[in-house]
């Protein structure tokens, strides 16, 4: 993949947590309506690498660019507004806030919500009904649902997605491969998934990667035949 | 009868409009901000230049909540942002900060009392009683504060990013919301309530640089009350407030100016979250 052509590039990145290094020299990009998943057991570095693209951690070395532009040193929230929509695995959602202003949220524009709204709810037509609904009282899988639809409110360029499938019945689990492929369909969204379910991250996913101790071990396309078994490899080691 | 219960009413709202600065930077910010009642006495002395000046004595209200915003704005940029890690510290800043603002009112006006022009004065008849105009016109204002208050929080953008930062500020700013500008715009809005609640207050007390100081206690008093909502520094408002005013009229006057204090830490004894916090 070129990295000048890509929408996110990430090169040489290291970072983690006070002393412990956690990523290690990681370097991945993801074109224009690309989706890239990255795969590991727990604490291997995936959400970390996450984490530091958004400028949560700071990096120690490397750089990220999106769309060309170099934002490793940039904070959250100026990441945030190049376009980009990241759900993370872990207090996700706004517990106390009502759906819509869930919503809301990811609509910085108001005058595009209504039209928004109309969209994702298509997707996931309960939403519509329930946006007076305090968001915590909503079952776990209906606030995954609420998460991607929150991040598709600002229809991004790219989505970071930290385990969306995590305790999640299968039924909710197409769902979500339907509706986030849909969009990549519809809008040319690019992804960059961190993921433990092999089966949905092949599925939506066109090339894939796998992380082990803080480095990219293995990767390749998911439509090959053999890479449900090499994955299956390194994370059965 | 008739008068007290005015009475109770007006002090809720004067209690509430005093607060209600304290109450928003503590919320967002989780800052005690205690150069509160210095922006208190800045308010006051605002309404003091006002009067000074020949200005309509109505014009001290808005005058005195821009000086408060802007210099809440420079405070937040200067002191209180590179303290953002040590909490503890920036409270102590505060703290230091509304020292220094009383000595610099004490260097620039001096020491002695001064009076301010009310703009309404005189007292009308209300429910049979005659009361003082200004009071009442207080009630009136206060309520239109704890309005222009839930309708910036709840039905504007910056509410909802507000209130999104108070609840989870790292998932606020991946969602592109710039905490940092939230919070110096918290900051500027405390202090001009502030320094408006200071100014609006000086026509029924007179203003010195100490001026802030006993409703610095008596605002974070009835903000950890309120458990940092507005609903409930409206009723909290109305029952320390009440039962001061009670003490003050049937009892004396010294125990009075205590009551809020005392009440306040019973209340709090017995339920630490505050009345109105789930």
């Amino acid at each position: 993949m070129n990295g000048e052509a890509a929408i996110l590039a990430v090169s040489g990145l290291t970072s983690g947590y006070g002393e412990a290094i956690v990523v290690r020299g990681v370097s991945v990009a993801v074109a224009p309506g690309e989706i890239v998943a990255l795969l590991g057991k727990n604490g291997m570095g995936k959400s970390t690498l996450l984490k530091t693209v958004m400028g949560f951690l700071p990096a120690r070395e490397g750089q990220v660019t999106l769309h060309g532009r170099d934002v490793t040193r940039d904070p959250p929230y100026r990441v945030a507004r190049q376009a980009i929509a990241y759900t993370p695995q872990e207090q996700a959602i706004f517990q106390d806030l009502s759906v819509g202003d869930n919503l809301r949220l990811g609509q910085p524009d108001a005058r595009w919500f209504d039209e928004e709204l109309a969209r994702v709810g298509e997707v996931f037509p309960f939403l519509k009904e329930r946006l007076g609904q305090r968001a915590g009282t909503l079952s776990g899988g209906e606030q995954k649902m609420m998460l991607v639809a929150r991040a598709l409110m600002a229809r991004p360029k790219l989505m970071l997605v930290d385990e969306i499938t995590e305790g999640l019945q299968p039924s909710i689990i197409q769902r979500l491969a339907k509706a986030l492929l849909a969009e990549r369909a519809r809008t040319g969204m690019a992804m960059l998934l961190v993921e433990q379910n092999v089966r949905f991250a092949l599925e939506v996913a066109d090339r894939w990667a796998v992380v082990k101790l803080g480095e990219i071990d293995d990767e390749g396309r998911s439509d090959a035949p053999d890479a449900a078994a090499r994955i299956a490899k390194h994370l059965s080691v | 009868m008739g008068v007290l219960l005015l009475d109770i009413v007006t002090t809720a709202a004067i209690l509430f409009a005093v607060a209600s600065g304290l109450m928003i930077i503590l919320g967002v910010m989780k800052l005690i901000n205690f150069a509160h009642g210095a922006f208190l006495t800045i308010g006051g002395y605002a309404a003091y230049a006002t009067t000074q000046l020949g200005w309509n004595p109505w014009l001290a209200i808005p005058f005195a909540a821009l000086v408060g915003f802007v210099l809440g704005l420079i405070v937040e940029r200067a002191i209180v942002r590179p303290l953002y890690a040590r909490p503890l510290d920036a409270i102590l800043a505060t703290w230091g900060l509304g020292i220094i603002i009383g000595q610099v009112i004490t260097i620039v006006f001096g020491r002695q009392v001064q009076f301010v022009q009310s703009p309404i004065s005189g007292a009308i008849e209300f429910l049979g009683q005659s009361y003082s105009t200004y009071r009442l016109v207080l009630v009136a204002l206060a309520a239109v504060l704890a309005l222009a208050l839930t309708a910036l929080l709840y039905y504007t953008r910056f509410g909802l990013n507000a209130r999104a930062v108070i609840m989870n500020e790292d998932l606020a700013r991946g969602l592109g919301i710039d905490s940092t500008r939230v919070r110096l715009t918290t900051f500027g809005l405390g202090a001009a309530l502030a320094s408006m609640a200071g100014a609006l207050i000086t026509p029924l007390i007179s203003v010195d640089p100490n001026l802030g100081l006993p409703w610095l206690v008596n605002s974070f008093m009835l903000v950890l009350v309120s458990g940092i909502s507005i609903p409930g520094l409206m009723v909290a408002s109305l029952i320390l407030g009440g039962a001061q005013v009670v003490v003050s009229t049937y009892l004396s006057a010294i125990l009075g100016g205590l009551t809020i204090v005392v009440l306040a830490a019973v209340i709090l004894r017995i339920r630490p979250q505050g009345l109105f916090s789930g």
